[in-house]
């Protein structure tokens, strides 16, 4: 049996920044439980073999929750409106890259430049919801929701699941320190991981596998004695997690190093989720659907410019691990698409305090081996003043669930697509190439 | 589909008496019964896991000499009149949380973290071991209602100010004192960017939270130009970088006339202050305010589905009071929705880390510097920060959600089983940073002789009643044990698997509703 953390004080010093340091307390134990990790694999445990009833791509969603201001990542600086609505922060042309007469990145973009030469990133612009709103609460829950007009109660990724029958206990996930996504609201059970090595029941731990094993099937029995009669909000979770755990804790006992050179910042939430969604994939549990959240975008002031600033860092933690996401991954990546949303962009005006105030029409960022990138799409209605809608904002001409739901019908097989986004409107961007069947 | 399969595995797997078909021919009230996990039912447990932080020996004590919910509730109302040495311990432990703004300036590095991370474990502190429960229970409950994210930027000098001198100074008081303290404190000018909006570029985040989020609700009424027209108003208000103080400059009030939901005023002078004032007080008045924070109250203490009915009383209560909350909360907990909703709540990770140390018993050293005795708090804290519910860090304005749906994660789930262990066991926070209580110090003075009296003595101290039938054979077993197997006094599960024990029982949902 471990004895946990003999010293886990130092935790608050290492919080510089918010948020980094919260794993501290169990990064000690992860240090403590390495001296195991020479242990040999137990292979049967690891034997989730992929859903043999799915074969389409693990899809990634990150929430870029708070208000994403598409309009500095994916910059319509040949907009004739760009320049003069935002004086202060704007990004000038020729410091933009891949820039074709009417867009280019954000040059903290920089690493992921090379996948938008080689068409594997895109974006689609001026993206909304059909029934917008300017609160961040109600918009994400609506956006998650996916169902405007309709009573409906769960979530998107929950339907979409549910359509795809029963999976491995690893079939959808939600990774890093957040609590799930709305969208997984409903019956399919979702497994929310936090990060792979902390997935370690204490008390059942030990250095020998064999006795590690036997523990946690003691303690898994009593658990679920103990969820009779228990509400769903604590049985299903409690399923869920001794449905993965030895798994965890046998993958946590490996080890993993990253392939391809592939380098991720140990201090940012989403580097590190991404890491072990790479993780999971190439130990082939099954996992078709992976959200990460990633919030902190709600720049009401001081965005920062071209060089620094709160944009500047977020874009560049973005990059830095989408890029490595993709090195990890090598061949997996042809099996993967990831995609961006968030609850609504920013106003086209920058406030007098240097930030952008909530507006609609946003871009959403599409990532993977099957994507059709290289390109903004999605029809783009300008910056113009009498373009702009509610008098401020992009116009979200393009349908978020449309973006989506090209995705889950190209890469995932997925049909009954109504059934996933009720009423969703006809379209296809062309975002994504069909996923060959194997 | 997929969950409902998993629940039932796991129900019929462990050989139970409830499967689905059978839930089904059972009527609601005896499926009630049946899903109530302690037995007897015990009114007082209910009221401590509600109006307080969980029931300790000492509080159950408390409500037993009140005699009743209204007694106890009566005497929680009015805090001052609850004699309490373990908070005026917990100040003693915290006399930064006393520091004026200008003190504080004067007292840590400038833009240091050390105030603010204080801050937020001293809530920790007084919601452990304050004798006044209910009163710390409502400042938690107004923390996430006029949230402010602790740490964040700006507040490094003023969090414990307004921890103090908005939420505590009027927990339990009138809303409309405590929204006016909030609209102009720096805390909230910072964090909802009002300190940065002029007459030239009105920022909107706090005009669009304030109706949103602090009073009427996203269904109130308002339209967006109302949301303007508050983000307008409150123009004027911000902070003098300097002192750290609020202060109001006229030169960048907006002027004009200002209509917000059946409020107008023309706004004409360049010193707003009586028209944001006036404006403050008509929303914290206002019908939908009213039954907003009834809805809060009610999905807080007493359900996640909130009764209509319920709600539409207290409303009417905090109205009829000119907001003030103490008749409301009394209402709430004299009502027959409270009385009847028990095990209807999940704890979430806040309440269950200080519940369970109410109940084991940690309490902090006594001796040492003010910064080894507040070591043992600062770890629970970061047990809470590991669970992603550390008191006042929720990142977004709308402060922690409050319904089980929101929290239900399978590594929350696993979170709170280790956490269980590690207090139990006390291998973090251990016993050379807080009183740690011995596992054996919760058994009775003649100790157990069969595996049997074993569970139901634990039952009993950590639940005030026996474990349901199969969940007391599902513990049994996991011992290796039968009901009657006898237990010399040295058996292990006396001594060194007796905190495994403890941490299985705590991690039934005995422990784990509310």
């Amino acid at each position: 049996m471990t004895t946990a953390c003999p010293d886990c004080l130092d935790a608050e010093s290492m919080r510089a920044q918010r948020g980094l340091s919260r794993r501290g307390f169990l990064g000690g134990l992860a240090a403590a439980g390495a001296v195991g990790a020479a242990a040999p694999l137990i292979s049967t445990q690891m034997a989730f073999a992929a859903d043999p009833n799915y074969a389409g791509d693990t899809v990634v969603v990150i929430s870029f929750r708070g208000g994403f201001d598409g309009l500095s990542a994916i910059v319509p600086a040949g907009d004739p409106s760009y320049a003069a609505s935002r004086p202060s922060i704007r990004i000038p042309t020729n410091r933009l890259l891949s820039y074709d007469g009417m867009f280019g990145l954000h040059p903290a973009m920089a690493p992921l430049q090379s996948y938008w030469e080689a068409g594997t990133f895109g974006a689609v612009h001026a993206v909304g919801q059909p029934d917008p709103t300017r609160s961040h609460f109600e918009a994400m829950e609506e956006m998650e929701r996916a169902a405007p007009g309709s009573s409906l109660r769960t979530g998107w990724l929950d339907r979409a699941l549910g359509l795809r029958g029963t999976g491995s206990v690893f079939q959808a996930a939600q990774l890093g320190w957040s609590l799930p996504s709305s969208a997984f609201n409903g019956p399919a059970p979702e497994l929310a991981l936090g990060r792979v090595d902390d997935f370690t029941l204490w008390a059942a731990d030990d250095n020998d596998p064999v006795k590690a094993e036997a523990n946690v099937a003691r303690w898994a029995a009593a658990l679920s004695t103990l969820m009779n009669g228990a509400p769903t909000t604590m049985a299903a979770p409690t399923a869920s997690a001794l449905g993965a755990i030895t798994t965890t804790m046998s993958m946590k006992r490996t080890g993993y190093t990253p392939s391809g050179g592939a380098v991720y910042d140990t201090e940012s939430d989403l580097a590190m989720s991404l890491r072990d969604i790479a993780r999971l994939i190439k130990q082939n549990v099954g996992l078709q659907v992976a959200a990460i959240d990633y919030g902190d975008w709600d720049m009401h002031q001081n965005l920062g410019g071209v060089d620094s600033g709160w944009m500047f860092d977020k874009l560049t933690e973005v990059s830095a691990a989408f890029d490595a996401f993709a090195k990890d991954l090598g061949p997996k990546f042809a099996d993967v698409t990831l995609v961006t949303m968030s609850e609504f962009g920013r106003r086209i005006d920058e406030n007098g305090s240097g930030g952008v105030d909530h507006g609609h029409g946003n871009a959403m960022l599409v990532m993977g081996g099957g994507v059709n990138g290289g390109t903004v799409r999605g029809n783009w209605p300008g910056l113009a003043e009498n373009n702009r809608d509610d008098g401020g904002d992009l116009r979200g001409d393009n349908d978020y669930r449309v973006v989506l739901a090209e995705i889950l019908r190209k890469r995932c097989g997925q049909g009954s697509l109504s059934t996933v986004f009720p009423g969703l409107p006809s379209g296809d961007l062309g975002l994504v190439k069909t996923r060959p069947t194997s | 589909m997929l969950a409902g399969a998993a629940v039932i595995a796991v129900a019929t797997g462990a050989g139970s008496t409830i499967g689905a078909p059978q839930a089904q021919a059972l009527t609601l009230r005896q499926r009630r019964l049946r899903r109530a996990t302690v037995q007897p039912r015990d009114w007082r447990t209910l009221l401590l896991r509600r109006a307080a932080w969980g029931p300790s020996p000492s509080a159950l004590a408390d409500v037993a000499s009140k005699g009743s919910i209204a007694g106890w509730i009566d005497w929680q109302l009015n805090p001052a009149a609850v004699s309490d040495a373990e908070g005026a311990q917990v100040d003693a432990l915290y006399p930064e949380m006393a520091w004026s703004i200008t003190q504080a300036r004067a007292g840590i590095q400038e833009f240091s973290w050390d105030l603010m991370v204080m801050t937020a474990q001293y809530q920790v502190a007084r919601a452990a071991w304050s004798r006044r429960q209910l009163y710390e229970v409502m400042v938690d409950f107004w923390h996430n209602h006029l949230h402010v994210a602790v740490p964040s930027d700006g507040l490094w000098d003023n969090s414990h100010d307004y921890d103090r001198m908005v939420i505590r100074k009027h927990a339990l008081g009138k809303f409309s004192d405590m929204l006016s303290a909030s609209a102009k404190h720096p805390s909230m000018l910072y964090y909802l960017n009002n300190a940065s909006s002029t007459k030239y570029a009105p920022n909107e985040n706090y005009g669009r939270e304030l109706l949103e989020l602090h009073t009427v609700g996203v269904d109130g009424g308002y339209t967006e130009e109302m949301m303007f027209d508050a983000a307008r108003l409150m123009t004027g208000w911000t902070v003098n970088g300097d002192t750290g103080l609020a202060i109001y400059k006229t030169n960048i009030h907006w002027t004009g006339p200002i209509n917000i939901l059946g409020w107008s005023n023309a706004n004409s002078s360049t010193d707003g202050r009586p028209a944001v004032e006036s404006l403050l007080l008509y929303l914290a008045r206002h019908p939908k305010t009213a039954e907003r924070i009834a809805t809060r109250l009610v999905q807080r203490f007493v359900s996640d589905a909130p009764s209509p009915a319920l709600v539409a009383r207290l409303a009417t209560t905090y109205l009829a009071n000119d907001t003030d909350i103490r008749p409301v909360i009394r209402q709430l907990f004299l009502s027959r929705e409270f009385a009847a909703s028990y095990e209807r709540k999940v704890k979430r990770p806040m309440e269950d880390v200080i519940s369970t140390i109410r109940i084991l018993g940690h309490t902090p050293k006594a001796t040492g510097t003010l910064d080894e005795r507040r070591k043992g708090v600062r770890a629970l804290y970061w047990q809470m920060q590991d669970l992603r519910q550390a008191p006042l860090d929720w990142p977004q304005p709308n402060g922690y959600p409050d319904t089980a749906i929101a929290w239900q994660s399978a590594d929350g789930a696993l979170g709170r089983w280790n956490n269980h262990q590690s207090l139990a066991a006390g291998w973090w926070p251990n016993s050379s940073i807080i009183n740690v209580p011995t596992p054996q110090s919760l058994l009775p003075a003649v100790l157990p002789t069969t595996a049997g009296a074993l569970v139901d003595a634990l039952s009993r101290r950590l639940f005030n009643g026996l474990l349901r039938a199969d969940h007391r054979a599902g513990v049994l077993t996991f011992m290796g044990k039968s009901a009657s197997s006898t237990l010399s006094a040295n058996d292990q599960w006396l001594k060194w698997r007796l905190a495994e024990l403890v941490a299985l029982l705590l991690d039934s949902p005995a422990h784990t509703l509310r």
